[in-house]
């Protein structure tokens, strides 16, 4: 035992150089494996951070105008389930205009003036409200929509339809916000005072309450425990926490599939890099597995020395690189902390350490105990002879070619050893594979989102902006929309809640006009025809309803199910909205369902030169009128910058480490070969011949996994992101890569590989010859 | 007769740290166009390191090697490796074959580091090399399926493919049995008999009986010569130096 640790010791800090790049090795591996993890550990982590850090409710009751009294509250309240609440807030539905040009219907709700135990808000610009003043606090979702900031002055219209104006002092998150509930007005909040102030009329005034909930999924029993109650029905609408959560996550849905993507990728790469670089370190030490065997050492103890070894490194290296790894954690969730208004480090898990730790050490100390093993059976006499392998009797067919083909010698021998040894050669290919389809990997990535930055119909929107109407008629609206400067085409849009026979709930989305000047993206099927009764649907409802193109579905109204209408499904679009649980259908199909269905909001097309104030006004001449203009922002938010950052921080990892192990890969298999070396320079190479003999082999390592990888790299991305972006009720992915980049990577890989090998070559160019025959 | 190499006041010291050792101390000595020159001495006297000196193969601490006219000490490690290519050929004791290279490729190996050389010539040199040495049906072999003696006899056709000034032989038959030991001597015999320049390090006086004048060296010196020719007076000669020696 004490000859294994004698050695042991001997080899860590005799070759200290290799066991420092390998032991950064392990550190890289076991950051990114660290990394990966907490990524996929902690994808909704911000948002349940957030969440328990405000308190919030789990579920927040809308009642019904005069059914509810404070007794019910208290009532509700007492409820065994039921552990903490907001107290009764109230609301007004008030019209607003913004920046003295923005018009919307808005959820005017008071706040107490203390943050509250129960269900505070997150305020992320300004401050929160201050007693004495008439001031408004406006919800982040609210701000971003109609671009509120702090400063900006808001009017409210009072129930007699006079106005006050009142200055925003701060934007706020709240988790409980459900961004895609169709009903949910956007909120502004104000303190108690101001809103007594403005809305006296306290009949006229909305009561809600939020609980907090013993057990957070027990949302349903609460809820029917509640509704029973009473004889009849006082809750109009309810908000559980779950799907706010959900729309919340779904909200940054791609950047869950590309975090998703890039974490899956990054465990699979840390592990075949482990694997690769410990099985050729201990496959180039058979010659001297076959010494130590030749003196006594067992097959075991053989083993031991290196599983002790790699264990050493491993455990050092799994230590360093979780700590870097939890360094750099907050990285990739960026985008998604960005979204929400927050900031998140991933925390320190018990659970990710043992991961990690689990699985570098583990797979570094399975990979030298494989080859070990290997190196242990093999016969001695042929071990100390020819090393791991014998070098293969013929020359691989492709250097009898290139020697065909009249390439200098040194080129030809350099050529020949790639493949002399082939276990080693594929094991140091593969590093460098592993490198290339990392930097493909991010660039497709990258190159996806930038076309859906560009294109947002890929997302599902097809449109410039919105119109919503509330008194004026469908008609006017259609008209007025018609003759509007800059408008090349509009569709109108009605919205139904709808179930399926089976009681499943979900938003109908009828559409009627210039459809055909908007680019839906089908990505598979068709577009319906109009006048019909086929219907094109979200990933999300076929998934959850468990359908399929050219499936028919029947529905009734959510709130009335006496009549019945039946869609066929003819295609799939990308729904932004509801984890992608809506369809579309032609506005006259649902007629049958609603006969009163008519347009209430409008999406237009607008000329790419459209004179953005022009067109406002004609829409909103005055602030009177009733339609309400919107553009539409960037779909992807520039936040994404993080993702992206990840993403080809994620590549330079997987370069660097390929690098390294060319680097290794190539000082081992020179210092291997350096007695071929001496003979060569013995009888006539010249160092400038012996560095293009070494670096050639790299080379043509780098042209392997250059032409492995990129392809490897676009298929991997595309069926990652396929599968993905399809788990998350998404879609269909459209992968983009600039495919000149992709082309200007093969230089750049293959110089990479040379690189590597530059510094081995260089110190076999100058070997002394002499030294090298005396070793004989 | 044109003096080939002239070496004047040889030294070489080797340091390892703080230990110096004197290899080579101050030898002088001339090989003349067509000689065939051994060299003997005890293991540690400088005979390799002399040999590998005059071959370019290491610089020397001090003195100079001047062969067909050039300077050697003065070359950096390019114009060494060129001159050696075209001017010398080496035969080692253990061959230095290149094992995943067959007969053939081992021996036109130096010339097609010669990028002016056509491949048609290469091929036609060396298949007349291994002709003349007998090995012509192993061109396709590897090395390791060669006897020890078809062995040195690729390596003799290496050295002799860009048709070298000066062939330097260190101990050419010591892991050789001694019958394939006595062909390749004859082989160099043969050669020289043709005008080739040799310088043979060797233990045996019965391969150093073959040179025109057998050179001893002990402590990095050159303490006797004689002619060649007698093995027996070349043996004494050496029991001779080592009891002085001892």
């Amino acid at each position: 035992m004490s000859a294994v640790w004698k050695k042991i010791v001997a080899d860590l800090f005799h070759r200290r150089w290799i066991t420092f790049l390998v032991t950064c090795t392990v550190i890289v591996s076991a950051a990114l494996l660290t990394l990966a993890l907490s990524t996929l550990l902690n994808l909704s982590g911000p948002y349940d951070k957030l969440f328990d850090e405000l308190n919030s409710a789990h579920l927040w009751l809308h009642f019904k105008p005069y059914r509810v009294s404070s007794m019910d509250i208290r009532r509700i309240e007492a409820l065994p389930g039921v552990v903490d609440s907001t107290d009764v807030q109230y609301s007004y539905f008030s019209q607003v205009t913004i920046s003295n040009e923005t018009r919307a219907w808005v959820d005017l709700r008071v706040i107490p003036l203390e943050p509250p135990n129960v269900h505070s808000l997150k305020v992320i610009a300004g401050r929160y409200l201050l007693p004495g003043k008439d001031e408004i606090l406006i919800e982040k979702y609210a701000a971003d929509t109609y671009h509120v900031a702090v400063g900006d002055m808001i009017e409210v219209t009072r129930e007699d339809n006079t106005k006050a104006a009142l200055p925003v002092i701060g934007i706020a998150y709240d988790p409980m916000y459900d961004t895609y509930r169709s009903n949910q007005l956007p909120s502004l909040f104000v303190s108690q005072d101001t809103f007594r102030s403005q809305f006296p009329d306290q009949d006229t005034w909305v009561w809600s309450v939020g609980l907090r909930l013993a057990d957070p999924e027990a949302v349903d029993e609460v809820l029917d425990e509640i509704e029973s109650m009473r004889s009849s029905e006082f809750v109009d609408t309810h908000t559980d926490w779950r799907d706010a959560k959900e729309s919340a996550v779904f909200s940054v849905q791609l950047t869950f599939a590309f975090l998703s993507a890039f974490s899956i990728f990054a465990i699979f790469a840390t592990i075949l890099i482990v694997v690769s670089v410990v099985s050729s370190m201990v496959l180039s030490q058979i010659r001297q597995i076959g010494i130590l065997k030749a003196i006594g050492f067992t097959g075991n103890q053989v083993s031991l020395l290196y599983v002790g070894q790699y264990a050493i490194i491993s455990l050092v290296g799994a230590g360093l690189g979780f700590i870097l790894g939890l360094i750099l954690a907050p990285l990739p969730l960026q985008t998604i902390t960005a979204s929400l208004g927050t900031t998140y480090y991933p925390p320190f898990s018990f659970l990710l350490m043992g991961l990690v730790f689990l699985i570098i050490p583990g797979t570094n100390i399975l990979a030298a105990w494989a080859a070990a093993r290997r190196g242990a059976k093999a016969n001695v006499i042929r071990s100390i002879a020819t090393g791991a392998e014998s070098p293969l009797q013929k020359p691989f067919w492709g250097t009898r070619f290139i020697e065909y083909l009249g390439a200098p010698m040194t080129i030809v021998m350099g050529f020949n050893d790639t493949f002399a040894k082939p276990i080693r050669a594929i094991l140091t290919g593969l590093n460098l594979t592993l490198g290339v389809i990392g930097i493909v990997f991010g660039l497709t990535l990258s190159g996806t989102l930038q076309t859906y930055r560009e294109n947002p119909a890929l997302l599902g929107i097809v449109y410039d902006a919105f119109v919503t109407r509330q008194d004026s008629s469908d008609g006017r609206a259609q008209r007025i929309l018609s003759q509007a400067p800059g408008v090349q085409a509009f569709y109108g849009e009605y919205r139904l809640r709808v179930k399926t026979l089976d009681g499943e709930e979900f938003l109908l989305r009828a559409v009627e006009g210039e459809l055909s000047a908007f680019p839906f993206y089908i990505p598979e099927g068709r577009f319906f025809y109009l006048d019909t009764n086929e219907a094109i649907v979200g990933r999300g409802l076929l998934d959850w309803l468990d359908l399929e193109i050219g499936d028919s579905l029947t529905l009734t109204l959510a709130e009335n199910d006496r009549r019945t209408e039946t869609w066929t499904i003819v295609g799939v679009y990308p729904e932004p909205a509801d984890a992608g649980q809506r369809m579309i259908v032609p506005l006259s199909s649902v007629l049958a369902l609603d006969r009163h269905a008519a347009s209430e909001s409008y999406y237009l097309k607008v000329d790419q030169n459209v004179d953005l104030l022009k067109l406002r006004k004609y829409i909103e001449p005055d602030k009177d009128t009733d339609l309400t203009l919107t553009l539409v922002e960037e779909a992807i938010p520039s936040s994404v910058i993080f993702l992206q950052l990840a993403i080809f921080m994620l590549g330079g990892i997987l370069v660097a480490i390929a690098v390294v192990n060319v680097f290794i890969m190539s000082l081992l298999s020179t210092q291997e070969k350096i007695r071929v070396v001496g003979i060569l320079k013995t009888i006539g190479m010249i160092p400038f011949q012996v560095v293009v003999m070494i670096i050639t082999s790299a080379g043509v390592l780098g042209m392997l996994a250059v032409l492995i990888g990129i392809p490897a790299g676009l298929l991997l991305t595309r069926v990652l992101l396929t599968t993905l972006s399809n788990a998350f009720g998404f879609g269909l992915v459209s992968v983009s890569v600039n495919v000149l980049v992709i082309i200007f990577l093969i230089p750049i890989i293959i110089s990479i590989s040379l690189l590597g090998s530059l510094i081995p070559a260089r110190w076999a160019s100058r070997i002394s010859i002499v030294r090298v025959l005396r070793q004989e | 007769m044109t003096t080939l190499v002239k070496v004047t006041e040889l030294e070489k010291v080797y340091q390892t740290g703080e230990i110096k050792f004197q290899a080579l101390r101050g030898i002088s000595l001339e090989i003349q166009a067509g000689d065939f020159v051994a060299i003997m001495g005890e293991s540690g006297s400088g005979k390799s390191t002399l040999l590998h000196v005059i071959g370019g193969l290491d610089q020397p601490t001090s003195g100079s090697v001047w062969m067909a006219g050039q300077q050697l000490d003065k070359m950096n490690e390019t114009e060494l490796a060129r001159f050696r290519r075209s001017e010398i050929g080496f035969v080692f004791q253990f061959f230095n074959l290149i094992e995943n290279l067959t007969v053939r490729a081992n021996v036109e190996l130096p010339a097609l580091l010669e990028d002016q050389l056509k491949k048609k010539e290469i091929r036609r040199r060396s298949e007349e090399l291994l002709e003349r040495l007998g090995i012509s049906d192993q061109a396709n072999k590897h090395p390791w399926e060669l006897s020890g003696g078809q062995q040195q006899r690729v390596a003799i056709a290496r050295a002799f493919i860009n048709f070298p000034t000066l062939l330097l032989a260190d101990e050419p038959t010591g892991n050789l049995d001694t019958s394939s030991g006595d062909e390749v001597l004859d082989i160099l015999k043969d050669f020289n008999q043709g005008g080739q320049t040799t310088l043979m390090v060797t233990h045996a006086a019965s391969a150093a009986k073959l040179a025109n004048y057998v050179l001893f060296i002990r402590d990095g010196l050159i303490v006797d010569r004689m002619p060649g020719g007698n093995e027996k007076a070349i043996a004494r000669r050496l029991i001779d130096l080592r009891q002085r020696g001892s």
